[in-house]
């Protein structure tokens, strides 16, 4: 319950960040500390510096740009999420980070937290995938926007590397969304989660808590029978643990994908 | 911009205002408790899951104990000691009372400051409502059932059975 | 209703005995609140002194290995770091706890840090006092320990295997206890039944109730004198000192423990001894005060467990028409890696034998072991919610075997309340209660007549209805004559609360409890006990905060445990104030001129009931005997300070047939829910649930109804997602709050309460202990979800997962032999 020692900063801008972030190897971001100041207390890891990021205006807002496009700076809250008008345009964003844990956690946690630190039983890295969504990544090389199914690359890491910042995220148009999940109490962790949407074409469908990466199928279509087909197919290996043993997560991901996409064909009719 | 293992912070607390020099590492719930004394927001676990740090920093509601020091540097702070005045319960802290909403207690500052930014925001909450906004603050005592009650009572809304 | 109390909501069905005018039974402002709400409550952590140290105690990672070494050389180098404590200090300064139970268990050698060997995980093995807690936990990380790891055991059964690996060398097995408990004639029973239904196994899981505030203390050691002061949430500093004080070689009197605000204890807080001396042996051998504040990781793996027990071999002879004759069982409990209090649970169970039933012929073989798992101690229900689970399994199974309708075989088999008070087959004496009454309001308020209704409109949706039925009792005041049961060495027997009311020198009334409450409202319900019998208002009445063993009168039991306040605690403040009120007539009877039968006490003051403006008021009392006192009569013996220890009437129980009263007073609590799960997951919801509570006389009905929804509360954790589960090599898998989910406020389902007032006429007040409940919402989800899923349920924690296998299995584990 009590870090290790730290150094402290907090720059003004993102480019100051990114050179902390560069310069230091054992450099950390801040963002919302939902989840990297308890892994600090565990201390699981220890980094030598925070670089904190909560003073970074550029990094927040969500803007709704005319082709129904959302772009949501990391940095936002998933309060700000829920209460934001322009995020109304897909609207199972909201709800999702609704679900997460309790208010107290909503009002600091971020999005680009949520992505970056990749827990396997986050909400949102299944869904971003699901969305297609474009993530924006800043470092002394310039920016560049990576896809969001290639963005996630192993537990708590991403195509945002050292010395890199998670600066935006683009969610395309879209509204034949679904999202289900069995967590452990209301708002709990999950046990499985799985998102789904039918923009774009051909399902995609995304779980998560089954691996180190969410992970993507594309069923044929959107029939049940397909779903399923497709998930078993992926051939997942969950892990076992307290809450679930490997079995049971395998059933659950095929149970609650078909869920997932029936409710998406709801939301797009 | 040099990091920093220590600085010094000016913060606001409950109206009175502090300048102290914290370790980067100290989380905001040891120094409202060890170093400005105000013992009245609690430590119950250790991975952010209980609330019963709860406090209101510049009007958010948010957990103590994932928060550093040095980050609420040049905030406004509320903890359970600033709520009422001069020893005068508010109308939140005597509903509670009327309605035992707390029997040891340890939760309670918590429970009150998550309620009490409810009502700011939401003064007349369903009952779905109140739960979801005390959802992360644990109880071992009172399986919530009063304090909902109590938070029904202070907006002047009728309690449910 | 008068001023003073306060009308919030009424639970929906209420059947009071006749109200009597008076404060007792109203619903007066809690004293205690005030101060909490506004965040000045003083719970130990929040006390400093100047120069303390903090501890950080090294603990062991391994479930079972030798100590080959331990070097605290390089964490003494840094700077702020005041000293360090290890097992070998503790092997020459102290002697080993003393143990409840006979051999093996005697020969466990149990000290305040491991010595040569750790048995679980999280064991104490080191302790590193620095200038702040970042640094004692820093400089913790630099104490080098050796370890050889041994194999672990995790498992109660495994502990009884050959060739299982032997925790305590000197006990030379891994049984603490065992013992044979045989009443009435099972035998006969099983060739008279017209079936027997056995059952192969019950597993009652391990969970606690796991209170937000840790364990700790601040101990200040006093050189003159060699007196500790503790300031900390030990529950029962009676028992803590019976421990501690042969252990330092000290005497009783060197032990003082304040407490002043708790944040819940339920059981957990009553084996603190370890710790606590650890922190003397620091305090004594650095010379400044010691500050210990458990994480809430530690609380969960070295703290503090509930019992975890198998129930194997159950054998239940039934008659054609649902009258069950008894049952048999073998029970091993797992209590963890060291004993400590828990050989009481052995026995413990005893007193709810035949849990709500009117069977008589019953016979449990019961074997206690240890196990590299955290030690387990009194959590609320301790021993009888295992027990009583077991029979409300054997009722629901049976049930289901034979085609029996849950509710008319209660009604069948339980206890008739023409019956009580009713002597069970090991000589407890169920004091009062109607049980089937409890029931019928149960079924009314959860719209039982209904039910086929809700199962059809649930399958239309796709899911499973289930219904069931949690009938337990809440024994309380023990006659500690038990432990006789356990070990016929030990000389503890009855039970007894003290409590001391003084009429101060200004006309104040003060009390002091023996008791040391962790949110239960003593200061208030002992105020309106007080109230009621000088004439004045709780207001009057000024309770000192918390429990000081120096201020305080206590006896050896004296604590806050074990569902008994409202007997021995309000007993003995009823005994004192009865005292002191005796003191009070009297001396106004000398004043006024009158007989002490001519006085009443009313209103605040000492009257003449044929007079009353001959008055004086309490002031006045107080002041002619604490400063104005000359011409009193020289043979008048008052000292307006009562002291008075209640005493329940016990006698031993009988050795040879392990046969008397264990407990006072049977609180009921019969319990209903209905469960909807989600065939496709295993995922279910409490939709909805009833609790029909009956503690006799309800001293302050709000106090007694929070403790009825928080003890649901846990119920429903401890059935749903509540389970301490361990790996292969001893690692707890649930250590904290994230992977240990409790019910949050979203969790829970509408509670809808009743209550009948059954008085127990054992009782100073009628009124009986209730604040452990008995668990019946695990035995209510149980019977549930075996409903729902027509499968038997067997484990008493049920996660989504399990009911997942569940549906998915074949049902098997019982049999019915017919005649």
């Amino acid at each position: 319950m009590l870090l290790r020692e730290v150094e402290y900063a907090r720059p003004s801008s993102v480019d100051d960040a990114l050179r902390l972030l560069g310069e230091h190897d054992g450099a950390r971001a801040l963002a919302g500390g939902q989840t990297l100041v308890n892994v600090m207390k565990a201390r699981a890891a220890s980094p030598d510096i925070l670089v904190d990021l909560n003073g970074l205006d550029e990094l927040k807002g969500i803007e709704l740009g005319p082709d129904g496009t959302l772009e949501i700076g990391a940095m936002t809250t998933y309060t700000e999420i829920v209460e934001s008008a322009e995020a109304r345009a897909r609207p199972i964003l909201g709800e999702v980070c609704a679900q997460i844990a309790d208010v107290q956690v909503r009002n600091r946690g971020t999005i680009g937290g949520n992505v970056c630190s990749n827990d396997p039983t986050n909400h949102l890295p299944p869904l971003l995938v699901a969305f297609g969504a474009a993530m924006t990544i800043r470092g002394s090389g310039g920016e560049r926007s990576v896809p969001a199914e290639e963005f996630f690359l192993g537990v708590y890491m991403t195509a945002a590397g050292p010395g890199e910042l998670l600066t935006k995220l683009t969610i395309p148009a879209g509204k034949g969304d679904g999202f289900a999940s069995l967590p452990i109490g209301r708002d709990g962790t999950c046990i499985v989660n799985v998102a789904a949407s039918l923009d774009g074409g051909a399902p995609r469908v995304v779980v998560g808590c089954v691996d180190a990466v969410p992970v993507l199928v594309r069923p044929e279509s959107a029939e049940d029978d397909a779903v399923r087909g497709a998930v078993r197919a992926a051939g997942l290996q969950p892990p076992d643990d307290v809450h679930a043993p490997a079995e049971y997560r395998r059933h659950l991901a095929e149970v609650l994908a078909v869920r997932a996409v029936r409710a998406a064909k709801e939301r797009a009719s | 911009m040099t990091p920093e293992t220590a600085r010094t912070i000016a913060v606001d607390v409950n109206g009175v205002s502090y300048e102290r020099e914290v370790e980067a590492r100290k989380l905001l719930i040891h120094f409202l408790r060890d170093d400005l004394d105000l013992t009245g927001s609690h430590v119950g676990c250790d991975t952010g899951n209980c609330g019963a740090c709860s406090v209101l920093v510049d009007g958010v509601l948010l957990k103590s104990c994932m928060l550093l020091a040095v980050q609420a540097d040049g905030t406004s702070i509320r903890t359970v000691e600033g709520l009422g005045s001069d020893g005068e319960l508010d109308a939140l802290q005597q509903a509670f009372a009327d309605h035992h909403a707390l029997q040891c207690g340890y939760c309670t500052p918590g429970m009150l400051m998550s309620a009490s930014w409810l009502l700011e925001r939401n003064p007349r909450p369903s009952e779905e409502e109140i739960r979801r906004a005390i959802q992360g603050n644990i109880c071992r005592c009172t399986g919530y059932v009063n304090i909902v009650r109590a938070v029904q009572a202070a907006s002047g809304q009728e309690v449910s059975e | 209703m008068t001023e003073t109390t306060v009308t919030p909501e009424r639970p929906l069905v209420v059947e009071e005995t006749e109200t009597k005018p008076g404060f007792v039974g109203q619903n007066v402002p809690r004293k205690e609140d005030k101060r909490l709400v506004q965040g000045q409550g003083v719970f130990f952590d929040d006390v400093k002194r100047h120069g303390m140290g903090y501890v950080h105690f090294v603990r062991s990672p391994y479930g079972h290995a030798k100590i080959r070494s331990i070097d605290v050389a390089r964490a003494l180098e840094v700077g702020g770091v005041y000293g360090t404590l290890t097992g070998d200090e503790v092997a020459i300064l102290t002697d080993p706890f003393f143990e409840l139970s006979t051999p093996p268990g005697a020969h466990i050698k149990d000290y305040a840090l491991a010595v040569g060997k750790v048995r679980h995980v999280g064991e104490p093995v080191a302790a590193v006092v620095a200038s702040s807690r970042e640094l004692a936990r820093d400089a913790s990380e630099l104490v080098e320990v050796e370890y050889e790891p041994l194999p672990a055991l995790v498992d109660g059964e495994a502990a009884l295997a050959e060739g299982a690996p032997i925790l305590h060398e000197e006990a030379g097995s891994n049984v603490v206890w065992s013992g044979l408990f045989d009443w009435g004639d099972f035998e006969a029973a099983r060739a008279e039944a017209d079936h027997v239904v056995k059952i192969e196994r019950l597993h009652f899981d391990r969970f606690s109730s796991t209170p937000l505030e840790c364990s700790g203390c601040l101990v200040e050691y006093n050189r003159g004198t060699g007196q500790w002061t503790m300031y900390c949430n030990h529950q029962m500093p009676g028992v803590g000192a019976i421990w501690m004080a042969p252990a330092l070689r000290v005497g009783i009197d060197k032990l003082r423990f304040v407490t002043q605000d708790i944040g819940g204890a339920f059981g957990n807080k009553i084996c603190l001894h370890p710790q606590f001396v650890a922190c003397c042996l620091l305090a004594r051998k650095l010379n400044r005060p010691i500050q210990w504040t458990e994480w809430r990781t530690d609380q969960h793996t070295a703290n503090a467990h509930g019992n975890e027990r198998t129930f194997l071999d159950v054998e239940v002879p039934v008659k054609a028409d649902g009258t069950m004759l008894g049952f048999s069982v073998r029970a091993v409990d797992d209590c963890g890696a060291f004993p400590r209090y828990e050989p009481l649970g052995c026995i413990i169970w005893a007193q709810v034998t035949p849990g709500c039933y009117r069977w008589r012929n019953i016979r449990v073989d019961f074997t206690q072991v240890v196990t590299n798992k955290s030690p387990v101690s009194p959590n609320r229900g301790y021993s009888r919610m295992q027990h009583l689970w077991l029979t409300e399994r054997i009722v629901d199974i049976v049930a289901r075997e034979l085609g029996l309708d849950p509710v008319e075989v209660r009604k069948r088999n339980y206890v008739r309340t023409e019956e009580m008070p009713y002597e069970t087959p090991n000589g407890c004496i169920y004091d009062s209660g109607n049980y089937a009454r409890c029931l019928d309001i149960a079924l009314e308020l959860i719209d039982y007549d209904q039910l086929e209704e809700r199962r059809r409109d649930a399958e239309a949706r796709g899911k499973l209805l289930g219904f069931g039925i949690g009938s337990t009792l809440d024994s309380g005041t023990n006659n500690f004559g038990q432990s006789t049961l356990l070990n016929p060495e030990l000389q503890f027997s009855g039970n007894n609360e003290v409590a001391t009311v003084k009429l101060d020198i200004f006309g104040e009334i003060v009390v002091t409890l023996g008791t040391v409450p962790q949110g239960q409202g003593h200061e208030t319900t002992a105020a309106q006990v007080v109230a009621d019998i000088l004439g004045c208002t709780p207001d009057d009445v000024n309770v000192r905060p918390g429990h000081d063993t120096y201020w305080n009168s206590h006896a050896g039991l004296s604590g806050t445990y074990a569902s008994q306040f409202a007997v021995t605690g309000l007993g003995a403040v009823k005994g004192a104030t009865e005292k002191l009120a005796a003191e009070m007539r009297k001396l106004a009877s000398l004043v006024l001129g009158c007989s002490e039968d001519d006085i009443e006490l009313a209103e605040g003051q000492a009257r003449m009931k044929a007079n009353p403006e001959a008055a004086l008021p309490f002031m006045a009392l107080g002041a002619i005997l604490n400063a104005n006192n000359a011409g009193l009569p020289t043979d008048l013996d008052i000292t307006l300070n009562a002291r008075y220890m209640y005493r329940p009437p016990f006698e031993l129980p009988d050795k040879e047939r392990k046969y008397g009263n264990l407990t006072l007073t049977y609180a009921t609590q019969i319990h209903a829910c209905l469960i909807e799960v989600d065939p496709e997951t295993g995922g279910y919801e409490i939709v909805d649930y009833a609790a029909v509570d009956d503690c006799g006389k309800r001293i302050h009905p709000q106090i007694v109804e929070g403790q009825v929804h928080g003890a649901t509360a846990q119920a429903l954790g401890a059935a749903t997602h509540e389970i301490f589960a361990y790996d292969e090599d001893g690692n707890l898998l649930t250590p904290n709050f994230y992977d240990y989910h409790v019910p949050h406020a979203l969790d829970m389902p509408p509670i809808k309460n009743g209550y009948i007032e059954s008085e127990s006429p054992f009782t100073p007040l009628g009124a009986k202990g209730m604040g452990e409940g008995g668990g019946a919402g695990i035995h209510a989800v149980c019977a549930a979800l075996q409903d729902a899923l027509g499968k038997t349920v067997t484990r008493s924690c049920n996660p989504y997962h399990r009911v997942w296998e569940l549906l998915r299995s074949e049902d098997r584990g019982v049999t019915v032999q017919a005649r």
